[in-house]
């Protein structure tokens, strides 16, 4: 068992989730604009990523450099990790690589608490990354916990690149917006992100 | 069998191949100059991609910008894909995904003949690639072939993200280069990499 095994269904069932589908938690939250560049750039790797069509190619040109850009948003003050294994109860099936995760800690060197957005890139489908994502919500709640460094809310996204839907573990509520944010709105985007960072949705 | 499962002395004897392991392909090509936005987008990915340490980081932050500078510089005139699966003879094993192909053609939607460059990424060493990147080679020079779309050489490059290390396939003998790039060097890798698109490396 390891975190690509869940379904939301087993993963609500195992950790005894409440599960709340809104809509528009996000909704609110004000826009922050990338740099010049990012966007200058973006057409054409949004093109690259339909083209080639892989999860890969859409990790790589669309949403590694989003999180670069929060990253940039933040003045390199938290830190964000791709492809590392992240392991925090075997037994539970609470283990596996994360594709991309946010630490609110500036350390780049290891992974530290508290681990705050976790990001599952899909090839297509966003809501079958849901399982796996609140999966590695709850494993990044007790990894925070483990470490004394709690925070009320963990957030999550699952994300083509081109589409992006957003989740939100609150104890063991865990509320999925129902909304879904294209590329074309990434200050929106990037403002929900940023609003996550900053805890405040 | 696949592509991963090759190391480069069981592609070499499969295939029969023929090596030169310090063979000359780059001395003599000139440097490309960098774009202003791949020189200030590197200055602030490598250390990202070197922190967190990950193949995937590497192929995120690092050679994926490269190959879209690349295919800037020609313009969109050639096509590259990422994760894409590339099977070509599963009884000979040359089957699998490829890490980035490049292809001459302009199509970015289906891969066409000719494939040019194969790029195969890996966390630590580049020449822990070269049985995989070798194997691609060869199916690339078969699919070119089948499709009658022949080109005299196929190109590889192995590579961490920071260091890049090149190949040369001509008929059943491969070349070695024997130089090692690193990121530091980044418009010679670039030069090296338009070098071989244009079939004069």
């Amino acid at each position: 068992m390891a975190y690509c095994n869940f379904t939301l269904e087993v993963v609500r069932r195992e950790f005894q989730l409440e599960i709340v589908e809104s809509a528009g938690i996000f909704s609110e939250v004000s826009t922050v604009v990338p740099q010049d560049h990012f966007m200058a750039e973006l057409e054409e790797k949004v093109e690259l990523a339909i083209s080639s069509g892989t999860e890969k190619a859409r990790s790589e040109l669309i949403v590694t450099d989003v999180l670069f850009q929060l990253r940039e948003h933040f003045n390199r003050r938290i830190s964000f990790f791709s492809g590392i294994e992240f392991s925090v109860d075997t037994e539970q099936g609470l283990t596996g690589i994360c594709d991309f995760l946010v630490s609110l800690s500036p350390i780049l060197s290891f992974l530290e608490a508290p681990v705050i957005i976790l990001v599952e890139a899909k090839r297509e489908n966003l809501t079958t990354g849901f399982g796996q994502c609140a999966a590695e919500m709850i494993a990044a709640q007790r990894f925070n916990k483990e470490k004394g460094n709690d925070i009320p809310h963990i957030y999550g996204a699952t994300t083509s690149g081109t589409e992006w839907r957003f989740l939100k573990l609150e104890g063991v509520r865990l509320h999925i917006d129902r909304a879904v944010y294209p590329i074309a709105q990434c200050d929106k985007i990037l403002g929900i992100l940023s609003s996550m960072v900053e805890q405040k949705v | 069998m696949a592509y991963s499962n090759f190391t480069f002395e069981t592609v070499r004897k499969t295939f029969q191949l023929e090596t030169d392991e310090a063979a000359d392909i780059s001395s003599g090509i000139a440097p490309m100059a960098l774009s202003e936005y791949l020189t200030t987008t590197l200055a602030r990915k490598v250390p990202l991609a070197l922190a967190i340490g990950t193949e995937k980081a590497s192929s995120e932050l690092i050679v994926a910008d490269i190959l879209v500078e690349l295919r800037e510089k020609f313009e969109h005139r050639i096509s590259f894909f990422s994760g894409i699966d590339f099977s070509v003879d599963a009884e000979s094993g040359l089957t699998g995904v490829c890490d980035f192909l490049i292809s001459l053609s302009p199509t970015q939607f289906h891969l066409e003949a000719p494939i040019v460059v194969l790029v195969e990424a890996k966390k630590d060493n580049p020449v822990l690639g070269f049985g995989q990147c070798v194997a691609e080679m060869l199916a690339a020079q078969r699919f070119n072939a089948e499709r009658g779309n022949d080109l005299p050489w196929i190109y590889g490059a192995a590579t961490t993200g920071t260091v890049w290390q090149f190949l040369k396939l001509e008929a059943r003998k491969l070349y070695i280069d024997r130089a090692v790039y690193s990121i530091g060097q980044c418009d010679k890798i670039l030069g090296i990499l338009a070098s071989m698109v244009e079939q004069k490396a």
